[in-house]
């Protein structure tokens, strides 16, 4: 049961959008949600659901996995359309019902705007990580964040920490198994009885995986170096990441997209 | 030339708040030669594994000292280059993979090391053609077996172009057939690549393959010698809680009975052969004889 835990949402595929470097899909994400912040009016909105219909489409996940990426935030969405609905200022849409005059062409138009701002922007980001797996991401954070080093941020060491919790997951998740099996077998009891008798019965398990974490810890630590591990101070990387073609077209295409949503800003 | 020296090395735990430091090794003078496979026996608690741990600095010694390749393990100056060439080998190899694919676990220690890109490539691919793991180059380490997750970590070893080995019961965690696997690995790594092994089991088996065996029982070197001269002294390693092979056991109990059969055979072929002499009468006539066993 506790094998189909997946971490974050990678899709592991070999579309255009999946071979992008990791810092391009980075940086152009954040460029992503630049724009939807920028836009004033419909035709915007149209131009930036149009450039995700592509970038779906390009990298082939499939559209149910994309809508399922937004039932979490289901509740978030109704509850910011309905209330930019009530508070609507201006003409109101049905002129001769008294007791409908709080809908205004206004309100209606600030609900759906904003619902389509925050679907864009939930797909927009969760694509990031369907498309990149978390290995790369940290890759691209650690290559990215280098400048902060000169501010004495830990960029290579926040990055070799969560290139262990990755390598270390799938080790530990089989474990806890083992040990659920372990207690079990000698008469543990994790179904039945209310939520605190469950929670309490959950302590024999932990105990043990903790303990053993901070044991694999030691042995790692000394695994490491023995291979000469002394810091991030003039290591070179084994992984190297390569700006392409297709980096340089994504660019393009998504400042293209911003470029014509400001146009249509002050056009309109 | 010795590659591995220690002289009158003791060491002790530290041991806790007004408590006594544990002793666990005991004014241990060693020397292990150049290019040799050496193997290192002894039961739990005997203190092999923290003697590997203090070959590549690791570990500090509390008394004497440990050189590799003639440098002091002391002087934190050395550590770099005498762990660049004295590769350490751990029991578990969950514990000691770190990246998520196997070339990239490959090349930590080259990263770390700061090997260009090019030869970075270049070495790690002939590190996992040693170890036979070049078709798993791009797997991710936790699907595979025992026996192959520990070669992926002898070739992140090798990856350095060590010149000496310490393995600390790579085998003990893995099942027969990865024992097999690693322990051809190790036997041609030290043949073929002229790398120096230093072995620490707990398995007759995989011992009888070294040059030499050391015996260590309570922080000292109980025996040192060829597996012959070591495994002669059948009843001295039973009384320290170490198994012989089978062969040498039967031939200690034919001589219990002075039947006067050689005293190191180490392999089932010789033993075959010492057995069927005896029943053909090469050792004498013991066909009146009556064995109670």
């Amino acid at each position: 049961m506790i094998k189909d835990i997946t971490l974050g949402q990678y899709f592991p595929g070999a579309s255009p959008i999946h071979k992008l470097d990791p810092r391009t899909k980075v940086l152009l994400t954040i460029l992503y949600i630049v724009s939807l912040f920028v836009i004033r009016g419909g035709w915007g909105y149209f131009v930036s659901a149009a450039m995700m219909f592509v970038i779906i489409a390009l990298s082939r996940i499939p559209f149910g996995v994309v809508l399922r990426g937004i039932k979490p935030i289901l509740f978030v969405l109704l509850f910011t359309a309905t209330f930019n609905l009530i508070y609507g200022t201006g003409t109101p849409i049905f002129e001769d019902v008294s007791w409908l005059g709080w809908l205004t062409w206004n309100g209606l138009r600030n609900a759906v705007f904003m619902a389509v701002r925050i679907i864009l922007l939930v797909i927009g980001t969760s694509f990031m990580t369907y498309t990149t797996s978390p290995i790369m991401l940290t890759g691209a954070m650690e290559s990215l964040l280098a400048p902060l080093k000169w501010v004495k941020v830990p960029v290579h060491e926040l990055s070799m920490m969560m290139t262990i919790a990755l390598r270390f997951i799938p080790t530990l998740v089989d474990e806890t198994d083992k040990i659920i099996s372990a207690q079990k077998a000698r008469g543990a009891d994790f179904e039945t009885g209310n939520i605190f008798r469950r929670a309490k019965a959950l302590v024999p398990i932990l105990i043990p995986l903790i303990i053993s974490a901070f044991r694999r810890a030691e042995e790692l630590a000394d695994a490491m170096e023995c291979r000469c591990y002394h810091g991030g101070n003039d290591r070179t990387r084994y992984k190297v990441f390569h700006f392409a073609a297709r980096d340089a077209l994504a660019a393009l295409v998504m400042t293209g997209q911003l470029a014509l949503i400001i146009f249509l800003n002050v056009v309109t | 030339m010795n590659i591995l020296e220690t002289h009158n090395l003791s060491f002790s735990y530290p041991g806790g708040e007004g408590r006594e430091p544990v002793p666990v090794l005991k004014n241990i003078d060693l020397a292990v030669e150049e290019g040799s496979f050496v193997a290192v026996l002894g039961h739990n608690g005997c203190g092999k594994s923290t003697l590997a741990k203090l070959f590549n600095g690791i570990l500090k010694p509390t008394g004497g000292t440990v050189t590799a390749l003639g440098m002091d393990t002391a002087d934190e100056n050395n550590l770099l280059d005498i762990r660049k060439n004295v590769g350490m080998v751990f029991q578990n190899p969950d514990n000691q993979l770190i990246a998520t694919v196997v070339e990239e676990d490959v090349a930590f220690a080259l990263e770390n090391l700061s090997v260009p890109h090019d030869e970075m490539e270049r070495r790690v691919t002939e590190a996992l053609e040693i170890v036979d793991m070049l078709p798993f180059r791009k797997h991710a380490p936790h699907r595979l077996s025992g026996g192959q997750k520990q070669r992926v970590a002898v070739a992140g070893i090798l990856a350095m172009k060590p010149k000496c080995i310490i393995l600390d019961e790579p085998t003990a965690m893995l099942d027969p057939k990865g024992r097999r696997e690693v322990m051809r690995t190790i036997r041609r790594l030290n043949r073929e690549e002229g790398v120096t092994v230093l072995l620490i089991t707990h398995y007759m088996d995989e011992a009888v393959q070294a040059d030499r065996i050391l015996v260590m029982n309570e922080g000292k070197i109980l025996l040192d010698g060829t597996p012959r001269e070591v495994f002669a002294n059948v009843g001295l390693l039973q009384s320290v809680a170490l198994d012989v092979p089978q062969s040498a056991d039967l031939m200690f109990a034919l001589r219990q009975y002075d039947i006067k059969v050689p005293i190191s055979i180490l392999d089932d072929m010789e033993c075959t052969q010492v057995l069927i002499d005896l029943l053909e009468g090469k050792f004498g006539d013991y066909s009146d004889r009556k064995f109670d066993a």
